[in-house]
């Protein structure tokens, strides 16, 4: 099964989770509410914040 | 290829492989892996004298496994060398217990089971990448039935049975009886324009193929009858309409609506196509008794091996990227590679044939000038200053930069194939590096200009040349309207958008910087936005440290003919920038 990761739009605030593999190359990511790139993993240990 | 063969000043190497590709345009340096052929090729006279006796049988990969083959053959009719090739895997061995047959039907003693692979190196001043392109698997598609039913074959399949040097010297037969089959039905799209499985694209070639194959039917054997379930019927090449209106006039239906299913009778083996007639609008039954399923094209699998060992890109699709769609079509982003053939896009014998002497042209005018001219806009190392850690190689997409890890000496630009991204540059952290035309003073000093006055109402936004500025253009000319608050700073590629320039911005009061630059799949520089995107995330980090808000710095990807994009989302910047306090700022220059 893929690994997924939190995401937060830096744009709109939404958070979602998407497909993310620190092995894996770069991708080109969207936010699937607003459609900006401005996309940011939230790491583990700021998840809480 | 006969001629190739003999040409006095081309070598052809079968049998092998390109494993390492170096050097730069003008100086290519080459290795090749020759594979065994465990056959003499210039002795093998192709007698066949070793075949009759081969005890082996194997499926013939070249008729799709439609007939047979011996662990010693010749891999298809015309093969240039006319020679004969041992496939070792196959073959039983030398040991005369276990087998030697071939070897001792050969009067020449062509054969040499000792023979080992080797590897060439050779020197080149271009590369034409004719790699070419693979077929569609239908497997997944299980309502078409390809792997259940024995009377469903695909379009290339279809190629070898009606060849006369096929498995059935061009007798079209359907594979459960043998029998010369009375209705057949093509299915077009098979892998092609769909989102969901398959490929979205068009495959180009598919629809004219089948117009091909259906008038060759009827030809022979006029009263087949034949139907062909189409979306949409592309014949938009030269002569290509008449052909398909000749196809019609002989008696071929065309009915628009892909069969949802494929049925078989048990028995009879025929097959029942349901499929909505949409131009009748109604739900209709076919019984034919084959179905040939039109395969789309795929990019070849090898493409990922080649996209490294050349440092090409790749399109969305697999297929690899031209420099330019229009005005640099054959060839690759890397300089003194060019492309020929469905490497690059589906495409028929003619663009092929096309693209192939475009592509010889090209290489042609650089090998014959001897020198080339190359853009002023190039970095530069300067040695005193490099530390020799190799970040700069490392993030070049076209290996422009050399550097030797193990003596650690400076770092030298090879500007020949230098394309001036600016990659390096932004990630040198020691300043050594200086990027021609766009250098760090340069881009500073628009920056300082562009926050001169009133800063906290402006937007600062780096848009890299050939899209997101283009799309800034396409916006101007559309007459689209955005705020008069933003700034643009125009770099050759988002890449070259160093962290000081953001972080200056930043601490002269900018409540918003964005950096844009062109989608992932149409980088002008390949990979070089990869790290755009990385240093913009390390640049959150950093921000969030100093207890800056994120969300002040933003990542656009906007093409040259998003003008709309490029409209809103300067508008968005713009409801951003309102929202940034007159403490936040002055925070912001204080901590950074």
């Amino acid at each position: 099964m893929a690994e997924e990761a939190d995401f937060k739009c830096l744009r709109c605030g939404h958070r979602f989770k998407a497909p993310y593999s620190p092995k894996d190359e770069p991708q080109e990511r969207a936010c699937p509410q607003c459609g900006s790139n401005s996309v940011r993993r939230i790491k583990e240990k700021a998840k809480g914040k | 290829m006969t001629d190739v063969g003999r040409h006095p000043r081309i070598e052809l190497l079968t049998l092998s492989e390109v494993v390492d590709v170096q050097g730069y345009i003008g100086n290519f340096r080459i290795k090749v892996l020759r594979k065994a052929r465990y056959v003499d090729e210039k002795e093998c006279t192709a007698c066949s004298d070793c075949l009759e006796v081969c005890p082996v049988t194997k499926p013939n990969e070249f008729d799709l496994g439609l007939s047979t083959r011996k662990a010693i053959y010749q891999p298809f009719p015309q093969a240039v060398p006319s020679a004969f090739v041992l496939n070792l895997e196959d073959c039983l061995g030398n040991n005369p217990i276990a087998c030697g047959k071939c070897a001792e039907a050969c009067d020449l003693k062509c054969i040499d089971y000792d023979m080992q692979d080797k590897e060439v190196e050779f020197r080149v001043g271009t590369v034409i990448v004719a790699t070419g392109m693979d077929v569609y698997d239908p497997t997944e598609l299980d309502e078409f039935g390809y792997t259940r039913f024995e009377n469903v074959i695909t379009s290339l399949e279809f190629e070898r049975l009606i060849n006369s040097g096929g498995p059935t010297e061009g007798h079209l037969i359907r594979p459960t009886d043998w029998q010369l089959p009375k209705r057949v039905a093509f299915i077009q799209c098979i892998g092609s324009r769909s989102e969901k499985r398959g490929n979205p694209y068009c495959s180009n070639i598919c629809c004219m193929n089948t117009v091909k194959d259906s008038l060759l039917i009827k030809d022979h054997w006029p009263e087949v009858e034949i139907k062909v379930f189409y979306m949409d019927i592309r014949a938009f090449g030269k002569g290509f309409e008449d052909l398909y209106k000749r196809s019609k006039a002989a008696g071929v239906m065309y009915i628009r609506g892909i069969p949802g299913d494929i049925r078989e009778d048990p028995e009879a083996k025929n097959l029942i196509l349901l499929s909505e007639d949409r131009n009748e609008g109604k739900v209709v039954e076919h019984e034919v008794d084959m179905v040939i399923l039109s395969v789309g094209l795929v990019p070849n699998s090898d493409s990922p091996i080649i996209r490294q060992l050349l440092t090409l890109s790749q399109t969305s699709d697999g297929f690899f990227m031209e420099a330019h769609p229009k005005l640099l079509p054959v060839d690759a982003p890397t300089k003194g590679v060019f492309f020929a053939g469905c490497a690059e896009a589906p495409k028929d014998i003619k663009d092929s044939v096309t693209q192939a002497s475009a592509a010889a042209s090209r290489a042609n005018i650089l090998m014959s000038a001897g020198k080339i001219t190359i853009e002023a806009i190039t970095s530069h190392i300067d040695e005193e200053l490099c530390k020799a850690c190799g970040i700069c190689a490392r993030v070049c997409p076209y290996h422009a930069i050399e550097f030797d890890k193990e003596k650690k000496l400076p770092a030298r630009v090879i500007e020949a194939s230098c394309h001036g991204c600016g990659a390096c540059a932004a990630e040198c952290t020691f300043g050594a590096i200086t990027m021609r035309h766009f250098t760090d003073q340069q881009i500073i000093s628009q920056i300082e200009s562009a926050l001169g006055e009133n800063p906290q109402d402006k937007v600062v936004v780096f848009a890299c040349n050939w899209c997101s500025y283009a799309g800034g253009d396409f916006a101007g000319i559309s007459r689209l309207q955005y705020p008069p608050s933003v700034r643009i700073i125009r770099t050759m590629c988002s890449g070259r958008v160093d962290e000081k320039f953001v972080l200056h911005a930043f601490k002269l009061g900018a409540p918003i910087v964005l950096v844009s630059g062109c989608h992932f799949a149409d980088c002008h520089y390949i990979s070089a936005n990869r790290w755009t995107q990385k240093r913009v995330e390390k640049l959150w980090d950093k921000l969030e440290k100093k207890g800056v808000r994120p969300e002040r710095l933003q990542l656009e990807w906007i093409s040259a003919a998003e003008g709309l994009k490029f409209a809103k989302v300067m508008k968005e910047m713009e409801e951003l920038r309102k929202g940034v306090t007159m403490e936040e700022i002055e925070y912001t220059q204080k901590e950074l």
